[in-house]
This record gives structure tokens, sequence and C-alpha cells, in this order.
């Protein structure tokens, strides 16, 4: 409208597209918005954005403070570095796995399964409960649970006279800590199973019964397909969660389990590693890592979003 | 013995009774409708057709096989739901022949049913697009597609118009029917609009509080209504409560002004009668041989095609509708004129 | 008609044994102290011990900080995007997504190094702590309040508000701070759940919190670990009541936090 621009120059920068519905010519408080909305920015700015370049820069830095792709290399050629990720990416796809299936499967029972009203919101109310009860006293939890006088160790060995740590056989390991961490993953699983699960339109199953088709057609050509963004996107979650743990595994097996979280905590708190950098570089693996399974997740979130309408 | 026969189904939830003795006879290729308010049971007989209801007493016998036992994937009956229930993750090509395929027919007969079916309903390019990318009346086009492809020996279609626009409706409906009648395929279709119901059914089974009112073609159920429900209804009515004068002689008496009936007079409580006069019975003005009767206009709403007219008669209001004509002088409000029906053009009814 | 379904009986029972079993565990142990009978002991030394007063008291103050300074960045910015700058929208959700990205201990690592030398050093005071915590809750409490947001369609409220002819004052006060009621306080109870039991941020830098208290307690003490456990668990059931109380009757959204 050249007959409107000229008058509203100097008070009209760009078209405000982003303003109420009406094309309301732009007045100041346009400019309070940003100020609202400056203090979340800057505060990410400061206190995410600069740590994260702090360590991606420094992973470039050498003892002798010269520009070095050594420390990157590193990752991969010192055995010790690599064996750190190898344990936290196979934890991390065992619970990963493990949880989205043992999840699914309870999402299923409660929600499709025939089971009673109560125990669909019984289950979701535990499982926000468990979900969140991770950490230090989790650990302790399984302690008390499995360990030398744990309350599961002594009823197996008061009813069968067997000591389960007799042999030597301890929790203290890869699986031991790999069921402590399934104590969260799996109501995670379930949380958001649940709500996909009801996304299931009952008319798909009776259209697929009118057709001709039975469980197994639906399951393998409908519901399965439909779900099956959601159960990688949730389970690609799984994994980065138990790739960033930290607590749980520093209270339950301490440093015996060299995982990438710990070496980079033990770096934290003493230069273990001798190398600064190097910690750095071991800090964006992590990132570059975790960055992967959140664009996985985006991906999956809009696919499913996509065919349910 | 008929091609459908649903003999005196009944349907209970616990304490409720959802459908009480329903009994009907479906022939080959015919088009019936069930119509009703919502809640009526409609639904839940066809769901009893379609195998997802087991009736609690009565049989389904289909093609002289009874089929009441049956679950939904072993019988001979194609559904479209209310909400197409289109599988969004298959393209319209693979959604039109999924039913085949549980059939395990070969990949040349799916694809060529899948094109037959996509040309019947008129969209033979739109194969390879997904549910998502289609609009509501395209959907439901797929959805009936779908349900056709596997030739049914009964179609059964479930409020299939009601979440589209009005325009498309109408437009559905026609195709609906225009398919329906090419391919003879015997149908129920369950509606809660009575123009729907009345414009494609060949018969209409009427509805209410899960029992059969009345069964019969549009036309009969329309002009020949046998309970008040139906009268109500189906289309818009007038009904006026009368002082009977002479019964033999058919001689009424509405607030002061009388008239004359060809129907049978019949007495309601109080003994008054209760008569039945359409909207499009009656007409402006005089005419010869009718009963007129002198009135004060209440209201005048322009349709398009109609003008409905209300009167004032006395203590009761009546709708009257005149076809729509260039030189028709619109009646003001307030204005008193004189409106005539034919002795033939009202019935009496038993009261409530 | 249905068979009876007996296999998802069967997961429910293994899922909810799963659930119980270590908690079960955990509170029988925590009765052991004395041996030979049940007893409170074990609550009672922990209880007695001034250490665990101290911490409990620092994570408390420590949550509170983060819940104000979490609501006042959130709660403005969520109500700008939503009326105004719908645009910025996916800008905030990236950063809500960083805190997944950037796990605790990466995100220590970086703060150390950033904020433990000058020009600004914040990590010899509790600021550093409390930035860890704020950036932890922010998922959560972005997600909440959006959700809030949403489900009143803010939007509309605010300008028939405002065609009735009420100013900013009463629109923020009568308008959106009841509607948003439920959504804050969900947000709120869960940052507390978290901050509470919060153990990499505070161990790594430092800080005497609750939770790496009971971490040492854990490393030289039997029993009373397990009691403290049972408060934790306690603590974190309670919030997540709560949040289901205050929720009651609206869309039961779940929070859902992560590993720690």
């Amino acid at each position: 409208m050249a007959v409107e621009r000229f008058p509203r120059a100097d008070t009209a920068p760009r078209q405000d597209k982003g303003d109420a519905p009406s094309a309301r010519p732009p007045r100041k408080p346009f400019s309070w918005a940003w100020v609202g909305v400056a203090p979340f920015f800057l505060f990410a700015f400061m206190f995410l954005f600069l740590p994260s370049v702090s360590i991606f820069l420094r992973s470039f830095e050498s003892l002798d403070h010269t520009f070095t792709f050594q420390n990157i290399l590193d990752i991969f050629q010192k055995s010790d570095i690599r064996n750190a990720y190898k344990l936290s990416l196979q934890i991390s796809t065992v619970t990963a796995i493990g949880g989205a299936f043992f999840g699914f499967l309870l999402a299923y029972a409660v929600c499709m399964g025939g089971l009673p009203k109560g125990a669909r919101s019984f289950l979701l109310t535990f499982s926000g409960v468990a979900s969140n009860f991770a950490g230090v006293p989790l650990a302790f939890a399984f302690v008390a649970t499995m360990g030398n006088a744990g309350l599961v160790t002594r009823i197996i060995e008061g009813s069968t006279g067997v000591d389960i740590h007799a042999g030597g056989f301890t929790i203290y390991n890869f699986w031991g800590l790999s069921i402590v961490y399934m104590y969260f993953q799996f109501p995670l699983m379930v949380l958001i199973m649940a709500p996909a699960l009801d996304g299931l339109r009952r008319e798909w199953r009776e259209a697929c019964e009118n057709l001709g088709g039975g469980t197994y057609h639906y399951w393998r050509y409908i519901a399965f397909p439909i779900l099956m963004p959601t159960l990688l996107g949730t389970a690609i979650l799984l994994f980065g969660n138990a790739f960033g743990a930290y607590a749980t595994a520093y209270a339950f097996t301490g440093s015996f389990l060299n995982l990438v979280t710990i070496v980079i905590g033990a770096q934290i708190q003493g230069d273990v590693l001798y190398n600064p950098g190097l910690g750095n570089a071991m800090a964006l693996g992590m990132i570059v890592i975790m960055s992967l399974c959140m664009l996985v997740y985006i991906w999956s979130q809009r696919r499913a979003a996509r065919w349910v309408r | 013995m008929a091609f459908l026969d649903i003999n005196h189904a009944s349907k209970a939830f616990g304490e409720m009774s959802a459908v009480h003795d329903f009994d009907l006879h479906v022939e080959k290729g015919e088009l019936v409708s069930f119509l009703g308010p919502s809640g009526c049971g409609k639904t839940t007989t066809l769901r009893m057709v379609a195998g997802f209801e087991m009736p609690t007493n009565g049989t389904i016998v289909l093609n002289g096989k009874d089929i009441t036992n049956q679950s939904p994937n072993e019988r001979d009956v194609g559904m479209v739901f209310q909400a197409y229930a289109l599988f969004p993750n298959m393209t319209v090509g693979d959604n039109v022949g999924f039913g085949l395929k549980i059939a395990k027919k070969t990949k040349d007969e799916i694809a060529q049913r899948v094109q037959e079916m996509l040309s019947l309903i008129k969209m033979p390019e739109l194969g390879d697009r997904y549910p998502y990318q289609l609009s509501g009346g395209q959907q439901q086009r797929v959805a009936l597609a779908r349900a056709l492809a596997i030739q049914p020996q009964v179609l059964l279609l479930d409020e299939p118009l009601s979440a589209l626009d009005a325009k498309i409706r109408v437009e559905l409906r026609y195709e609906i029917r225009r398919i329906q009648q090419q391919l003879r395929i015997t149908t129920i279709y369950v509606t809660h609009d009575q123009e729907e119901a009345l414009t494609l059914s060949d018969r209409v089974v009427v509805m209410n509080a899960g029992r059969i009112e009345q069964i019969g073609p549009p036309f009969e159920l329309y002009n020949f209504p046998t309970t008040p429900f139906v009268a109500s209804f189906v289309g818009t009515l007038n009904q006026l409560r009368c002082k009977i004068m002479d019964a033999a002689a058919g001689r009424l008496s509405l607030d002061g002004q009388e008239f004359r009936t060809t129907s049978p007079v019949v007495a309601g409580r109080g003994g008054d009668a209760l008569v039945m006069l359409r909207p499009e019975e009656l007409h402006l003005g005089s005419q010869e041989g009718a009963n007129h009767l002198k009135g004060i206009v209440e209201s005048v709403a322009f349709l398009g095609s109609v003008v409905r007219i209300h009167v004032k008669l006395g203590s009761s209001i009546v709708t009257l509708d005149a076809l729509n004509e260039r030189n028709l002088k619109l009646p003001k409000t307030g204005e008193s004129l004189v409106v005539s029906f034919p002795p033939h053009g009202c019935w009496v009814m038993a009261g409530e | 008609m249905r068979r009876f379904p007996i296999w998802s009986w069967v997961w429910l029972l293994i899922g909810l044994a799963y659930f119980f079993i270590p908690l079960a565990s955990t509170l029988e142990f925590s009765l052991r102290m004395i041996k030979g009978r049940y007893t409170f002991e074990a609550y009672r030394v922990a209880f007695q011990d001034p250490r665990f007063y101290q911490s409990f008291g620092y994570s408390l103050l420590w949550a509170v900080l983060t819940i104000i300074i979490s609501l006042l960045l959130v709660v403005p910015t969520a109500y700008w995007v939503q009326l105004k700058l719908p645009k910025v929208r996916p800008y905030v959700e990236f950063v809500t997504l960083m805190p997944f990205v950037v796990p605790a201990v990466v995100l220590t690592f970086g703060l150390v190094r950033t904020y433990g030398h000058p020009p600004l050093v914040l990590t010899t005071t509790p600021a550093a702590l409390i930035v860890g915590y704020v950036v932890l809750s922010l998922p959560y409490m972005y997600r909440s309040v959006d959700s809030g947001l949403r489900a009143v369609d803010i939007r509309t409220l605010t300008e028939a508000a405002q065609s009735l002819g009420a100013g900013w004052g009463t629109i923020m006060k009568d308008v959106i701070f009841p509607n948003l009621r439920v959504a804050l306080l969900s947000g709120v109870f869960l940052t507390f759940a978290i901050v509470m039991g919060e153990f990499t941020f505070a161990a790594l830098m430092g800080w005497p919190a609750f939770g790496p208290y009971i971490e040492e307690i854990g490393a030289m003490r039997a029993y009373t670990p397990q009691a403290v456990s049972v408060m934790s668990f306690l603590i974190t059931w309670g919030s997540i009541m709560l949040i289901q109380w205050v929720g009651r009757g609206g869309r039961g959204e779940v929070q859902i936090s992560g590993a720690r």
C-alpha cells in the first residue's frame, strides 16, 4: 500500500508478522515483547551457549596451548578413552532396548490389554514417580535389594540356601548398573507410549477386521507402522538418558565402571587425564552424540505427528 | 426370507436396553436407511450386522447363512465409518487394496481392482496420496472404495457424511446413491439427517429409543406416518388441537373456526382431536373446495425456494410453506389473511 | 467374549514387582540398624546428624532460589512467545532441548572452565550451582507453562479482556495467573523434587547439598543412607502427588524428568 507507507516509514522498520491477528500498525508495545524474552536468551547465551563453546574451543587446545586435532584423535586412538565410550554406548544401548521393550509391553498391558481401568492410572502415576527417582538414592535402594546384605539376597539365601555372592558374584558391574538404569528407563517409555497407544483409534482396528484382517494383520500393517516413529524416538531418548547419566553410576559402581561421564567427572575434580584438552574433547564427544540423538528424536516426532492428525 | 434378515434382534448393555426387538428384512439391492435421533440404537444395530456387537437376543441371517455369532473378519460385509478410519500410514491405493491383500490375492489382481475402485469413486490419479493429503470428502470416498473393493454382500455406512461440510455432503450423497445403484449392492445407511434418509433410500426405518417406529418408503413415511414420533421427526409438522363437531362427517373446529377432513376422526385425551397438517398443504388466499381459516401473520422467513410464514390462528401458530415466485407479494407481520388447505391434506392422529 | 488377559497381568505384575521390590528393600534395610529387630534407629541417627539439617537446609534454599529464577525467566518468555512472538518459538524450544544435549556433567565442565576464571568468577559462590539447577529445570518449567498457556488460549482471553477495557495489571492478575496456577505449581513441584535430589552439579562443584550428603554417608555408614533414601523417595513421591493433586480435573500431563 504505497499511499500508507509514506507517513509510516519511520515507525515501521519491518512488517510485524508476529503481531496479533489484525494488521494493526506497529507501535511501542512491540518492543516490550523483546524485553520480555531477552533475559531468557541472555541466560541461555551465558550459561548454555558459552560453556559449550568453551568446551568446543578447548578441545583443540594442546598442553602447550597450541591448536591441535590430537585430542579428538585420542578419543579414537587411546584405548582407555575408546573403551570408556564403548562402555557408555553399550550400557545406553542395552538399557534403551530393554527399557523400550519392557516399557512398551507394560504400556500395552494397561492401555489395551484388557486390564481394569484403575491399573492404568496407577501405573502411570507410579511411572511418573519412578522416572524421577534416579541418582544416589536409587543406587542405595538397589544396594539394599541385591547387595551383600540385601533383602532379595537374604530371601534367596533363606529359601534355597544359596549365597549368590559366594562365588565372587557381584552386582556392582555392567549388568548390575543396567538393572539400576532400567528403573527409570522403562517408566519413561510407559509415560510416552501410553498416550501414543491411546492415539490408535478404535476404528482402525474395526476397519481392519471388517476387511478380513485379524490381530496379526492389524499389528503388522497398521499399528506398528504407525507407532514406529514414536517407538524409535523414545528409544533414542532412553539412549541419551542413559548416556548422560552420572549420579546413579557414581553412587552405584563408583569408578569401577569407566563410563564417559565418570571420566569427565573425575577430570573435573582433578586432572586425571593430565590433559585438559582431552577432557574437553571427551565432553565435546558427548555433546555430539547427544545432539545426534536429539536430531533423530525430533525427526521421529515430526514423522509421528504427520500421520496421526 | 429376504437377502438380509435381522430377526427380532435385541442388544442390552447391562441394565440398559439399547435395541429392542428389531425386526427387518432387506431385499437384495435395496438401500435401507436407519433414521433417528442420537441414542436411538441405529448405530448399535448396524454394528450388530457388522459383527462388532453381539445381539443379546435374535439372529442375523445373510443370504441364507446365520452370521449372528461370526466374528467381524469372517463376515462378508463392508463398512464405512463416520470418521473415515483410513489407515494413515498407507497410501490411498494401499488402503483400498488392504482387504484384498489380506485375502491373499495376487499383486496384479489387487492393482487392477484398486484401479477399478478408484475410477468408480472418480479419483483415478490419487492412488499414491496419503490420507492426510486429502480433504474430508475425498477421504470418505476412499473409505467407500476400500469397503467395496472386497465385493461384500452388504455395504454398511455409519453416518458417513456427518463430519463433512454441507455442500460436500449433498454432492457425496448423490455419489453414494449412484454407486450403490450401479453396483446393485444391498446397503444399510445410518443417519440422523432426515433429508439424507428421504433422498437416498428405497425404504427408511425410523427408530426411537431402541425400537422401530415405522418402516416404509420415504413418501409413505412422510405422508402417512403411523406414530406421532414419525410424524414430527420426519419433516416439519403442524399439530393442532381441535374440537370434534361431527366425527362421522369429519367436521372439526379450531378455536371457533370450522373445517373438514376426509381422514377418520379419532378422539384423543380430553375428547379433542390432534390434527396433523404439513406446511406445504397450506396456501395463501382462498381456493375452491378447500377449508378456509382466518389468521394474522406472526413472522415471515425467506428461505430461498420456500417462503415460510408463521400464521396465528386463534391460539395456535401454524407454519405455512409457500413456493417462491418472482411476483410473489410477501405478507407483512401483523397482516390478517386467509389460509386454505384441502380436506384430504390433513389427518387426525390419536393423541400422545 | 474375550480371553482372560493373562499376559497383561503377567507384565503388570512383573512391572510392579520391579518398582516395589527396591523400595521395600530399602525400607526394610533402613529398619534393621539394631540387630534382631525392626526399629527406627537409623532414622534417629540420621536426624541427629547436624549435617543432615545443614545440607537439607542448603538444598531447600537453593531450590527456592532456582524456582524463583526459573519462573522469572520462563513465564514472561512463554507468555510473549504465545502472544506476540510466535516466530521466536523454535529458538526457545531449541534452548529447552539443550539441557538434554548438554548433560549435567558436561555442563559442569563448561561452567567451571568459563566461570571459574576471571573475568567473571561464579564458581566460588553458589551462583554457579543455581545456574546449573535452573538449566536443569528449564525444560520442565517451560513445557509446563507453555502447555498451560495453550490450554487456556491465552491470546483470545487477553483480547477479550482488552476489549472489555482491562489494563495489563488486571489482565495479569485476574486472567493469566489464575489460569496458569496449575501449570506453575506443576513446574514448581517438579523443580523442587529435582533440586532436592540433585547430585552431579553439587558434588562436582563442591557444595554441601543434600545429594552429596547422602552419597557421603553412604560411603561411610550402613542403614542410615537407606533411611535417608527412603526420605528422599518420599519427597519425590510427595512432589509428584502434589502435582497430580493440583492438576486434578484438568488434562493430567505427567511430567517426566531424566537420568541423573
